[in-house]
């Protein structure tokens, strides 16, 4: 009996000494938890019980120079379906005559796109426009599910999307301003918590918790002017139709400054029908600043300027053409294969000599004349900001490859290339005093570390204040020294110089032996308010002077008017008291 | 010895009033229990009530504001596109019938421009905001926090 007794004891003690190492151990391991590894397993339960949400932060506007706002931001609703609803075909086809009017869709249409699959949520429609939404929202039907978001409004329509660019699906910005000051306007996303059940799904009324604001984007202000922007991508539009131009860019500057008020490129793309499955990705480029030309005659100008800066020549100096300039084995001829005689410098750029500006390049002399390139900003970025810039193509006197020839060739704009955006800032210098200034196109931003504004910044003395006035006095006559220069406007002094190069490769590699016609002038030559770039691209041989010429003088008044430039010609002005 | 053994009187019944004094402060503990377990069940309930009924009625809130917000930028969205220069220019050519100028008069007027139109306000710099107020008394204690309070310690 004692024996039994004892056994039992003996099971119980056991027993009992399970239940108490049991215990200990669960009592040990819960004083672990929570006292000595509180954070990690808190950590683990707060991530359990609770969901994150990114919540994206509201992208900034960007404004015109007035403030007008070319790209802003709207709240709008992505529209899912979620396709486990819809697998009973009534119920699918009851809300999809709820949803597909409201999303431009056929309702039998939609009903088979979500039923391809049985699970998970089908994008029905992005970005759909909050009024709408919100009536959707109201309607309740089976399987949608409603989440807001924001899309992009322009407000002034398509105008400068090749400078404005776009953003993706992420709202990330793809191309031109968009993607270049994309930390700016992206601002920074917040974080909100929210209490979810056992398979992760947020409960209506649980609690939710703010982890992080999100902090907005900030707005962008441009140096460019709505008015002047649409007036000249009008023009430019209307300038393709008419003389079947490949393409084109314009660009207006305020050449004490380097503001940039307006600059047009095409071929580009419409903001409105904008298509990103289009492989043809050449048509996002901002041409005027990504793209280079070989700038033909309008280099004449800089060629002269820098040897009235050595103190080679006036503008009266003389030399005689005789139609053909001989660099060893090679001869060049004027544009007209002309023989002119004696002719002085003035109307070596009056006439676009050829072989005048290989004759002032040979004067200057290798060494000054890649100094002045150099000087004159060419071979290198301008510094506007926007990506894509290149540096264009300069082949210096130190490059082994380079020779004679290539100096003559340079001395009229040919072997050497440069951007729309170059060649204008660097005629600029003409009627800034010789300052070159550094171009740039946003005026005001609000940056993560606070407001930034931006001033104009003179880069350097190009040449001499008297030679740049002395180039624009030239420049001028060049366009109003032969009466009937299809530059010359009603009203003002306007001072200019036509390029045309020919055997250019256009249309991105498609046309080899295109034609690129231009025109570079500013007004009012006393005290200049603008200046103005006008570049054509064409399949077949086209004239600066005929084609591009014109839409300088088409632009040219609207400009001076818009910008409040009185008129040199006091006979248009009345006064009032 | 008879009388010795007679059984004695009874006395007097209280009609069992000690048995009848324990049952009833038994059952007025057990019914003050019940009564306050109800009361904090009760008040517990209406506790969770109103916390869901607070939780909807911000739910609703933050929505009808971020409604109002998203509405205001709609606004916003709509003034920049009436003043839109495309619009500008549709609506001078077909409603008003005008032209582009043939011929520019230009005019000297001695007298300041008039000032440009005010911008949607979301576009315009902000004031830095005020320092915020601080909270309202315990205007929306809850009962708990009220009951709380009335402790003297």
């Amino acid at each position: 009996m004692f024996g039994q007794r004892g056994r039992m004891n003996a099971r119980l003690i056991t027993l009992a000494a399970i239940f108490t190492i049991g215990g200990v151990a669960l009592s040990a391991r819960v004083v672990y938890i929570q006292a000595f590894n509180t954070e990690r397993y808190q950590a683990e339960a707060r991530d359990e019980h609770f969901g994150q949400q990114e919540v994206r932060a509201p992208r900034g506007a960007i404004l015109d120079r007035n403030g007008y706002p070319l790209a802003t931001t709207v709240d709008a609703y992505d529209v899912h379906v979620n396709r486990a609803d819809w697998q009973d075909i009534d119920a699918a086809r009851r809300a999809a005559e709820l949803i597909a009017p409201l999303i431009g869709a056929k309702p039998n249409d939609l009903v088979n796109e979500v039923r391809k699959e049985k699970t998970g949520l089908y994008l029905a429609y992005a970005g759909l426009d909050f009024d709408k939404g919100t009536s959707l929202h109201d309607a309740d039907a089976p399987g949608l599910r409603l989440i807001q978001t924001t899309k992009r409004f322009y407000p002034e329509g398509d105008i400068a999307s090749t400078l404005l660019g776009f953003v993706g699906r992420d709202h990330a910005g793809l191309t031109g301003i968009e993607a270049d000051f994309d930390r700016e306007l992206g601002g920074i996303p917040g974080t909100v918590y929210f209490e979810r059940d056992s398979i992760g799904n947020r409960i209506a009324l649980g609690s939710e918790r703010v982890g992080q604001k999100p902090r907005p984007g900030g707005n962008i202000r441009l140096t460019i002017d709505r008015y002047l922007q649409r007036l000249v991508e009008g023009e430019l539009d209307t300038q393709l139709a008419k003389t079947g131009a490949l393409g084109g860019s314009i660009i207006v500057m305020d050449p004490k400054t380097g503001e940039v008020l307006a600059m047009a490129s095409r071929p580009g793309f419409t903001l409105s029908r904008l298509d990103l499955n289009n492989p043809n990705q050449a048509l996002f480029r901002n041409r005027a600043v990504t793209d280079v030309y070989e700038p033909g005659s309008v280099f004449k100008t800089l060629t002269a300027a820098m040897a009235v800066d050595q103190g080679l020549v006036t503008p009266e100096t003389t030399y005689v053409d005789t139609g053909a300039a001989y660099i060893g084995p090679s001869t060049i001829r004027n544009w007209d294969y002309s023989a002119n005689g004696t002719t002085t410098v003035t109307q070596l750029l009056q006439r676009s000599l050829n072989t005048g500006a290989v004759w002032l390049g040979s004067l200057v002399g290798p060494e000054n004349f890649y100094a002045y390139v150099q000087r004159f900003g060419l071979g290198q970025a301008t510094g506007i900001g926007l990506g894509g810039e290149p540096d264009g193509l300069v082949r210096p006197n130190t490059d082994p490859s380079w020779s004679e020839v290539d100096l003559a060739t340079n001395s009229f704009g040919q072997g050497i290339a440069a951007t729309p955006l170059q060649m204008i800032t660097a005629i600029s210098a003409f009627a800034n005093h010789g300052k070159l200034m550094r171009p740039y196109i946003v005026k005001e931003m609000d940056t993560p570390e606070g407001p930034r504004a931006f001033s104009p910044v003179v880069v350097r003395q190009v040449v001499k204040e008297e030679t740049a006035n002395t180039v624009a006095d030239m420049m001028n006559r060049v366009v109003e020294g032969f009466p009937g220069h299809l530059a010359a406007i009603r009203g003002y002094h306007v001072a200019g110089k036509t390029g045309t190069t020919t055997g250019a490769t256009l249309a991105d590699g498609a046309v080899r032996d295109g034609n690129v016609a231009s025109f570079v002038g500013f007004a009012p030559v006393a005290d200049p308010k603008m200046i103005m770039l006008v570049k054509l691209d064409f399949k077949e041989d086209r004239l600066g002077g005929q084609v591009s010429a014109p839409v300088f003088a088409i632009l040219a008044p609207s400009i001076l008017a818009y910008l409040g430039v009185r008129p040199d010609g006091p006979q248009l002005v009345s006064t009032t008291h | 010895m008879a009388a010795l053994h007679r059984p004695a009187l009874p006395l007097p019944r209280r009609l069992g009033v000690p048995r009848l004094s324990g049952s009833l402060r038994g059952r007025t503990v057990i019914l003050g229990a019940s009564m306050l377990v109800i009361g904090i069940a009760l008040l517990q309930v209406n506790q969770f009530s109103r916390l869901a009924s607070t939780g909807y009625q911000i739910n609703e809130l933050n929505r009808e504001r971020a409604a109002r917000q998203a509405e205001n930028h709609d606004l916003e969205a709509q003034v920049a596109s009436l003043s839109s220069l495309a619009r500008v220019d549709w609506e001078a050519r077909t409603r008003l019938h005008m032209e582009p100028a043939q011929q520019r008069l230009y005019i000297s007027i001695n007298h300041p421009l008039p000032q440009r139109q005010a911008l949607p306000t979301r576009f315009l710099p902000q004031p830095k905001p005020a320092p915020e107020a601080p909270a309202p008394a315990a205007h929306g204690d809850t009962i708990w926090e009220r009951l709380l309070k009335l402790l003297p310690f």
